[in-house]
């Protein structure tokens, strides 16, 4: 019977049964715990923010110069964002896919110390590459634009698409790695039309998440595009970004305005951010069921 | 290997089926722009940097390096300037934020490894890597307006009792302060912690796990006498990782740790971290060096930033065999 | 690079090749028994292997392999695993230098030219000497007709769309796929089954015209009927190529091949060669103990 096999079983000592509780316990609370801030962020921001994003104004109009007065939108922070992190993932792309593909197939000692550079880049204060950028682009150009700020997101967007790249490279199956070579294909050749090729849905994975970073960030943009309250295209100028508007209107929350300005655009930055994080989780996800053949 | 190299019979003999070595094909230029491109990266970056001591050179001059890094008073209008209680505030924060991170990123990375069940372990495991996702200036706002008005009567209770014992837990307990600054720092820390971590602990030899279980272990056994033990490098790693991380974030802090140049005597007490008073002050630098002053500032951050990094990197290579996290 | 008119095999002397009498037929195994004791009837030689070994860091995987390779003939390399069957194969078209690590020493004679000269690029040497591996590997993210045109258009075989649809065809009628994939030349690479991506692999091979294919377990990963198409269109294609196929399987060996080498693993855990000759004689009276042990079952 039931019993008499649970009593064949010499019980653990109460102890440690307590003990091995008290460890399930207090994990779960760790993770709500964790998870408390971001479900509180996430309420906050949504219940606080929802009002401004509902009205299209919001989307369309420039904020006000006067940041305690009402009304006006994010017009010019969103279109700063986008152009500038557009711009910056056309640097980035390109240099990182260039330096994953170096350290693959090229090594050697050159390709581990620019990997070790890459890996240092990666926890690199965001705020120290605003200040490489300001001490190089902008003192020199001898004012604040969206180009430096483009430069300066290009930078932090690097680190993470080249290691996302040269892992996915690393990670071509060997057959079709052969086969390539077997079929006396050149490097440089086996590289674009067929590992690239095939490896592409996780580089742009990678991509996206270096998108989505760049999206983010505040610190360097301090000191680079500096901020406009005015709309404008020209990377030339100073440009307004949705974190930089957040960041103001936060600096000035005293006045209802600004903090609910500051709560409407910071729901559209997480939903941004969200979408491209997501879009990369999605892709990863799609990559992994379709199974070895991708 | 063969005694026909170079010779002119093995030339023509090779010319004629066509097997010919080419001197410069494509494979060749590939791998010098390849190489073009990596070298040509480093040294921008590493212009850039230098760039960032040259500005700052001035001041170092003045002070002195020593000088510069003791010195206590930050007063720009006098032309005063140490960056200690930056030092401090960013060393103080840090500290209290890995103190509060690494056990919560500790234990969730067990659960998801080890103790939850295994439909779970994905979806949890995604919800906490989210927190990563949320952009440092939303955890400001947040931080602001919410957690520290929030936090302040847990901390004045605090400060009215424990406080009066320990002055370092005492007042003034104006709401933004180091321990705020340190919270923050904490919740956005834990992604990263218990993403390496949970790295680590997935890659416990099975077999080890399972003998202990065999022997009638429960699962705190197992986490205590393998998991633990055995992920002992990477859980370095990951915790310098998130070290580097803490010292680096600036929009966050800035928002709550109530900008102030002094050396608070508390926890609770307003302060500066590195990377914070620099965005704080950075567009009204108007005195005299007071911008150089700042990318000083910048470069000690630079300097403490890249040392950790290195030292995670390292640890990471050569205990854990190169894992790396999705970050 | 070689066009197909010109038959360089036959056009160049050497003192290392014999003028050729091509064997009649392409019957497996039906060439006349040699009388006892004599030496085999000189055929033409493709390759010449000489005293070959190759290591994969310390480890040594081959000891000192010599052997010759009849051209338009099957040879076979048998032997039990870890006998160094597929390092020796991976050596004649310089694939085993691809592992970090692997280094050989000898020779490889393609012609009278050892494919191993400094002066030879290896990618060349590929296009000449082709192989096929165990898992078919078509390119997943090219299509069926690319997966043939791509390698052949990447080396400057061929040049415009008509000769590449003209390769694509014939290529495809040589591993009698064809037939089954004329309509859908458009479809991804992987879309077949695992006979027929076999094939494509084959075709592929074969649009870059090399003089020898490699054949790695080409059918150990296939099922019966698929593994019996592979091997009827081997005894087709060795009219026009030489081919070297390794296989763990000996009825495949004895059914499918003119010339058998046995391998075996020695002391030393290093692959020697311990007997080439005729497949008839290798499966009916063997020279040495060792493969009338191994042919009967007695180990591997």
């Amino acid at each position: 019977m039931a019993s008499e096999a649970v009593a064949a079983f010499a019980p653990t000592d109460r102890r440690r049964r307590v003990k091995a509780n008290l460890l399930v316990i207090c994990a779960a609370i760790a993770l709500i715990l964790a998870l408390i801030p971001l479900v509180a962020v996430f309420g906050y921001v949504f219940v606080n923010g929802i009002r401004s994003m509902l009205s299209l104004d919001f989307l369309i109009q420039d904020p006000p110069a006067d940041l305690s007065a009402t009304g006006g939108g994010v017009r010019n922070a969103l279109v700063g964002t986008l152009e500038m992190t557009g711009l910056a993932t056309l640097i980035a792309v390109p240099i990182a896919l260039g330096m994953a593909v170096f350290a693959v197939e090229v090594g050697g000692r050159l390709a581990q110390a620019a990997r070790f550079l890459i890996d240092v880049l990666a926890g690199l204060p965001s705020i120290v590459v605003g200040i490489f950028i300001y001490t190089s682009v902008v003192v020199t150009q001898g004012h604040f634009s969206g180009l430096a700020g483009s430069l300066a997101l290009a930078i932090v967007m690097l680190p993470v698409v080249t290691v996302s790249a040269e892992e996915i490279l690393r990670l071509t199956p060997r057959p079709i790695a052969e086969g390539a070579r077997a079929l006396g294909l050149t490097r440089w050749r086996a590289i674009m039309s067929v590992f690239v090729p095939v490896g592409l849905s996780g580089i742009i994975t990678g991509i996206l998440l270096g998108v989505s970073r760049a999206i983010g960030e505040t610190a360097p943009l301090i000191f680079t595009s500096l901020g406009n309250n005015f709309f404008t295209l020209d990377l030339n100028q100073p440009m307004q970004a949705l974190p930089l508007l957040i960041y103001r209107n936060a600096l000035n929350s005293a006045f209802d305005a600004a903090r609910d300005r500051a709560f409407g655009a910071a729901l559209l930055l997480i939903l941004i951010v969200l979408g491209f994080n997501l879009a990369g989780r999605w892709l990863t996800a799609r990559r992994r069921l379709a199974g070895s053949s991708r | 290997m063969t005694d026909l190299v170079g010779s002119p019979e093995t030339t023509e003999a090779v010319d004629r089926i066509g097997l010919r070595r080419r001197r410069w094909t494509g494979d060749l230029t590939f791998r010098g722009v390849l190489a073009a491109l990596a070298v040509g990266t480093t040294l921008i970056l590493g212009f850039m940097m230098v760039g960032s001591f040259v500005t700052a050179a001035p001041v170092y001059q003045k002070f002195g390096i020593i000088g510069f890094l003791t010195g206590t008073k930050w007063e720009p209008s006098f032309t005063i300037y140490g960056a200690w209680p930056f030092i401090y505030g960013t060393v103080l924060t840090s500290l209290l934020a890995l103190l509060i991170a690494v056990p919560i990123s500790v234990l969730i990375a067990l659960l998801l490894t080890d103790l939850a069940p295994a439909r779970l372990r994905g979806p949890l495991g995604v919800a906490v890597d989210l927190l990563a996702a949320v952009p440092s200036v939303v955890y400001g706002l947040w931080g602001l307006l919410v957690l520290v008005p929030v936090m302040r009567p847990f901390e004045q209770g605090v400060a009215g009792t424990l406080g009066k014992v320990v002055p370092f837990l005492g007042p003034p307990t104006p709401g933004p302060s180091y321990f705020a600054a340190a919270v923050i720092l904490a919740v956005m820390t834990v992604p990263i912690i218990s993403a390496v971590t949970r790295e680590v602990f997935a890659s416990t030899p099975r077999l080890q796990r399972e003998a202990v279980l065999a022997l009638g272990g429960t699962r705190w056994d197992v986490a205590r006498t393998v998991t633990i033990p055995i992920g002992r490098a990477g859980l370095l790693a990951a915790i310098v990782l998130g070290l580097g991380r803490a010292i680096g974030e600036t929009i966050a802090v800035t928002l709550v740790v109530g900008n102030s140049n002094n050396i608070g005597t508390s926890i609770f007490a307003p302060g500066f971290t590195l990377a914070s008073v620099i965005a704080n002050e950075f567009n009204e630098a108007t005195e005299t060096l007071h911008p150089e002053a700042l990318i000083a500032l910048g470069t000690v951050l630079l300097v403490i930033s890249v040392l950790v990094n290195a030292g995670a990197i390292t640890i990471r290579d050569r205990f854990t065999g190169g894992l790396r996290s999705g970050f | 690079m070689t066009t197909r008119s010109e038959d360089p095999l036959l056009a160049v002397e050497t003192p290392q090749m014999t003028a050729s009498v091509a064997d009649p037929g392409g019957v497996p195994g039906a060439r006349p028994e040699p009388a006892a004791g004599s030496a085999r009837p000189p055929t033409e030689v493709a390759m010449t292997v000489r005293d070959l070994s190759a290591w994969y860091g310390q480890r040594r995987a081959v000891r000192e392999i010599s052997l010759d390779i009849d051209a338009r003939a099957i040879t076979a390399i048998i032997g039990p695993s870890g006998s160094g069957k597929s390092t020796l194969l991976r050596c004649l078209d310089r694939m085993h230098e691809v592992v970090p690590g692997a280094r050989s020493s000898g020779q490889v004679l393609y012609q009278g030219v050892d494919i191993y000269d400094p002066m030879i690029e290896p990618a060349a040497v590929r296009r000449t000497i082709g192989m096929v591996f165990q898992q078919p590997n078509p390119f997943p993210t090219m299509t069926i007709y690319d997966n043939v045109a791509a390698p052949a258009r990447f080396n400057g075989v061929v040049k415009g769309k008509a000769a590449e649809d003209d390769l694509v065809q014939r290529c495809l009628t040589r591993a009698a796929l064809w037939n089954e994939v004329k309509d859908k030349l458009r479809h991804g690479g992987t879309s077949l089954s695992g006979g027929q991506q076999q094939r494509l692999c084959i075709a592929r091979a074969l649009a870059l015209e090399p003089k020898v294919l490699l054949m790695d377990e080409p059918c150990s990963a296939l099922d019966p009927v698929a593994t019996l198409q592979v091997e009827e269109l081997m005894s087709h294609l060795k009219a026009d190529y030489t081919i070297v196929i390794v296989t763990h399987n000996m009825q495949q060996a004895s059914r499918v091949s003119d010339t058998t080498a046995f391998l075996t693993m020695g002391e030393d855990r290093a692959g020697y060669l311990v007997e080439v000759g005729p497949t008839s004689e290798i499966f009916t009276s063997p020279k040495q103990q060792l493969t009338e042990d191994y042919i009967s079952g007695r180990f591997g």
